[in-house]
């Protein structure tokens, strides 16, 4: 079943690119038809997803025994949000590639192999088969930046790729190291995420792997102060790169903190969690101010986007059941709105060839349907109650008051802030009259691109009506998280930061 | 007197090698054929040296099972026929078909002189093949200058290209002063141990306390020094970029391979099993060139602007990376790294060659722009065959990367391969660079037409660097039982 989902994807993008270039018209279609296969797949995993703690549909096969590496795949609450958001966002991204002219069928079969790649790093639970995901997806994402960019898209794929290298090479070290360890205490090689966790560290090499791995995460996320080559990767990025790199590359950040750091160096994340919550913090309120100074409409949600995960490293790093479940279901939910958000300005792009806020205005005249699903998204993102972007940062800043009280306090200015440059942006280029010429003529959504947003939107209102459609999956995942700290550590969560302190002061009075 | 046990089978392969040199050399002189017969004579005694070697395979795999491995012995200790060796030689074998195949337009443009080349490339890979089964150290040598040699000869073959023959006299010149090294080294050693075997060596250490190990300490560093001219490890490496840019295209990827394998099989057996009991000496000294190869290399490499260049530069960076498998006593990961490394060298070069014509001896950065429109094929290729060697995931080089790393760190080189991995990431920037124009930049020059036996190179090795990312243990496990005696 896991195994389906990865392959999926990759073999789709060898039919595609078995399709010869001169039928240069088939290659976006089919690859659209095509990407359905792992969204119907993912659709049924959760819907078959049993509300339990541990991993379910666990595949292990031994890839090379005497190393200790294996296939080895599982799901739980925590992947499992992010599997099905990538497996929705292909389609979607796929349907908005169709302003792009050359090597289309290059794109579609890098954009399949990207899919490929981001479903197995999900879904690994084997440190040596994690790194070959997490590093192959630098390849697609490379070219697409690169070949399909901006004008400044050579710079920014190299930054890109340089910077998030940099990062895993020595995650790989740490890897290394891990298995090292594991083996001199129990005498066999292994890679398996399962085996490692049982390794006892001392003290100082444990904080060195956490670092190690940190920092890989760290750079992904981005947070700050690594963050330099997010936008200009967003902005030379074309929509499809833009959404899937904001909705989907950007969440390995945070799913390898909270799957990897929190599992393999639990007294470590312990130890970290005040410099790590300062870190987060930093970025809410940094990504935020310089977002609403942003004069380009592309480089404002890309800073956004730094803010809103600063609130998912918070809430990783508050070791609570509120901070823990927001931290995931904040990951699936900034995927929908800002992948959204994306899609929105790239639509804009596709019509004026600008992204520059001051050269619109008015534009709530022209098109109204692409004004009224640009503020819907807006205020998803901004987190107005009702809507899938409160549940997430609501959970995030009430789990974080238990441990790291005054980092919440500041954090929340951050939501203020999000209104803030997200209002004032939509004021700028929505509000007013049309008083420049070429935006009186702009034409509004079609149906192919209604069609494209319309699933976004119907996600942000069930995820914001009825959260528990996901947070009943996660949430054993999570507990399960915090029940091994607990056991390997001193640490205890404060109360009421688990589920049952919630429900237990809820039966007393 | 003593008679030699004479064991045929432990050189059948490098008998048919330097038969058909021979027989190359007498056929041109009395028939004067055309190039495809020599060719063709040269390729079958490629296929019948590899089937040998196979049967040698077999051979050992039965001696080591039955436990009789004192037949793997032969000449009076002269040669092994242990795995290691054979793997060695099998790699070579590959090697060199892969680069008579790929710099075929080469070798049938040099008109008459076409025997002369393909003699010298057969006979070098004669030599370099009793370089790695050796056991006598003045075997080895023996085997070394042989091979060297017909390698300096090669690379001035075009005696009309005046960088060619400057390419010939600079490597020449370097080449002879690192073998004379080397064989001073090995006096030394025998001075200090009075033998001259690898195993006895072994042996003798392994028995004794040797009261005044300075000889031999000064001995094991110059032998250190010696192959680390042959296989362009830093600070030794400065003849590597002139001799890659000037000798002709079609043989530099064989060229550069085939010294690779032999100096590094060479090396690692001297290193791990004749005077392994002096690690705590040479592993300080190999760790140190190790870091100054990696980072020297990879800086090197980013400010080329010659494909050549840059490839040398790499194999500097790619010497400090096999290095690291020595620290780490990693015969195995050291086997599996050189042969994917050459076969990804040969088929880069081969795509070097075909890019710069047959004629042209520019391989300008700048030649590379819009490559993947004007060929496809070979954008393609060359793309598969550099994220190989940057060890990008789901290629060999990764594998092979991760191999020799991970045995650094479990015999206690942690800062080694941190030092490795971030080397690597500089690795990924001038790998990228040569992606960047090949994909990134328009250029309208004229389509490359692609030779068929390159296009057959260039599908091997991209196979071999895919599967073997994919699917290591196709051949990890043959490496695994590639151990030296």
């Amino acid at each position: 079943m896991l195994t389906a989902l990865i392959l999926a994807p990759a073999v789709a993008a060898i039919v595609v690119a078995l399709i010869p270039s001169r039928r240069a018209e088939l290659h976006l279609p089919l690859g659209i038809a095509l990407s359905m296969v792992p969204l119907g797949l993912a659709g049924y995993l959760f819907w078959i997803f049993e509300p339990m703690p541990g991993y379910q549909h666990a595949t292990d096969a031994v890839w090379y025994e005497p190393w200790g590496i294996g296939w080895t795949l599982g799901v739980d609450g925590i992947s499992l949000p992010m599997v099905v958001l990538t497996a929705l966002l292909v389609p979607i991204a796929l349907g908005a590639s169709t302003s792009i002219s050359k090597r289309i069928k290059e794109f579609v079969v890098f954009i399949l192999l990207l899919e490929a790649g981001m479903i197995g790093a999900f879904l690994a639970l084997d440190m040596f088969l994690f790194f070959v995901f997490f590093e192959a997806i630098l390849i697609p994402m490379y070219f697409i930046i690169g070949i399909w960019g901006g004008e400044r898209r050579i710079y920014a794929s190299i930054k890109f790729f340089i910077y998030t290298a940099l990062g895993s090479a020595l995650m790989l070290a740490a890897i290394i190291g891990l298995a090292f360890n594991y083996s001199s205490q129990f005498g066999v090689t292994s890679f398996a995420l399962a085996d490692l966790m049982q390794v006892t560290l001392d003290q100082g090499t444990e904080r060195w792997f956490f670092a190690a791995f940190a920092l890989a995460f760290a750079i992904k996320v981005p947070l700050f102060p690594l963050h330099t080559w997010l936008p200009d990767a967003h902005v030379e990025a074309p929509t499809a790169g833009s959404v899937l790199l904001a909705a989907v590359l950007l969440k390995l950040g945070t799913y390898g903190l909270l799957r990897f750091n929190l599992a393999l160096f639990p007294e470590a994340s312990v130890d970290a969690v005040p410099i790590m919550g300062t870190i987060a913090v930093i970025g809410i309120i940094y990504g935020a101010v310089v977002a609403i100074v942003q004069p380009d409409l592309k480089k404002l949600v890309a800073y956004s986007s730094v803010s809103h995960l600063g609130f998912i490293v918070l809430g990783t790093f508050a070791l609570t059941s509120g901070g823990l479940q927001g931290a995931v279901i904040q990951n699936f939910n900034h995927g929908v709105t800002t992948g959204a958000l994306f899609l929105l300005v790239g639509m804009l792009y596709d019509r004026r060839h600008t992204k520059a806020i001051a050269d619109f205005g008015g534009l709530q005249k022209v098109m109204p349907v692409f004004a009224g699903f640009f503020l819907f998204m807006t205020f998803a993102s901004i987190g107005l109650p009702g809507l899938n972007g409160f549940v997430g940062e609501f959970l995030i800043l009430i789990g974080s008051y238990a441990t790291v009280p005054v980092l919440a306090i500041i954090a929340s200015f951050g939501v203020v802030l999000a209104a803030i440059y997200l209002l004032w942006a939509y004021e700028r280029v929505f509000t007013g009259e049309p008083d420049k010429e070429e935006n009186k003529v702009l034409v509004d959504l079609s149906p192919r691109e209604i069609g494209l947003l319309t699933p976004l939107a119907i996600l942000v209102l069930v995820v914001g009506l009825y959260p528990a459609v996901l947070l009943d999956k996660i949430g054993p995942s999570t507990e399960a998280v915090l029940d091994h700290i607990e056991s390997s550590t001193d640490f205890e969560v404060p109360y009421p930061g688990r589920l049952d302190d919630v429900f237990t002061a809820g039966g007393d009075s | 007197m003593q008679t030699p046990d004479v064991n045929w089978l432990a050189i059948a392969p490098d008998l048919a090698l330097a038969l058909a040199a021979a027989i190359i050399l007498l056929v041109e002189v009395q028939w004067k054929p055309r190039a495809r017969i020599l060719g063709l004579i040269a390729a079958g005694s490629l296929v019948v040296a590899s089937g040998l070697a196979v049967v040698q395979w077999l051979a050992a795999a039965d001696a080591v099972a039955a436990g009789n491995v004192s037949v793997l012995s032969a000449f009076s200790g002269m040669v092994l026929m242990d795995g290691y060796a054979i793997f060695g030689r099998f790699a070579l074998l590959v090697v060199t078909a892969m680069g008579i195949a790929s710099g075929w337009q080469f070798f049938s443009d040099l008109g008459r002189r076409c025997a002369e080349g393909l003699a010298l490339v057969l006979l070098a890979t004669t030599g370099f093949s009793i370089m790695v089964s050796s056991n006598n150290l003045i075997m080895l040598f023996l085997g070394l200058e042989v091979g060297s040699i017909a390698l300096y000869v090669l690379a001035g073959l075009t005696r009309e290209d005046k960088k060619a023959d400057e390419a010939a006299i600079k490597y020449f010149l370097m080449g002879s002063f690192a073998s004379a090294i080397f064989v001073y080294g090995v006096a030394l050693i025998y001075a200090g141990t009075r033998q001259l075997t690898i195993l006895g060596i072994g042996d003798f250490l392994g028995s004794f306390i040797v009261g005044s190990p300075g000889v031999i300490l000064i001995g094991i560093g110059l032998v250190i020094v010696g192959l680390g001219f042959k296989v362009s490890a830093a600070p030794f490496h400065t003849w590597a970029p002139d001799v890659y840019q000037g000798a002709p295209a079609g043989i530099v990827g064989y060229l550069a391979g085939v010294a690779k394998i032999a100096g590094f099989a060479a090396m690692a057996r001297i290193l791990l099993t004749a005077v392994d009991d002096f690690d705590w000496s040479f592993l300080p000294v190999i760790s140190g060139i190790a870091v100054v190869s990696m980072l020297l290399g990879s800086v090197m490499a980013l400010v080329q602007s010659d494909v050549r260049r840059m490839l040398a530069y790499s194999g500097v960076a790619h010497a400090g990376f096999i290095l690291t498998g020595i620290a780490g006593s990693s015969s195995d990961g050291i086997l599996f790294y050189l042969a994917v490394y050459a076969v990804q060298l040969v088929g880069a070069f081969a795509v070097v060659a075909a890019v710069s014509g047959p004629s042209g001896s520019s391989s300008d950065i700048g030649l590379y722009r819009g490559l993947s429109r004007r060929s496809p094929v070979l954008a393609g290729s060359l793309t598969v065959l550099l994220l190989g060697m940057a060890g990008l995931p789901l290629t060999s080089g990764f594998v092979a990367k991760f191999g020799v790393f991970s045995d650094a760190w479990f015999n206690g080189h942690e800062w080694l391969v941190v030092v490795a991995v971030l080397a690597s990431v500089i690795a990924f920037a001038f790998y990228l660079r040569i992606v960047v124009i090949m994909y990134m930049e328009d250029d309208d020059a004229a389509p490359i037409a692609v030779p068929g036996l390159v296009r057959w190179v260039l599908g091997i090795a991209v196979l071999a660097t895919l599967i073997w990312g994919i699917l290591p243990g196709s051949l990890l496990n043959i490496v695994a039982d590639a151990l030296p005696l």
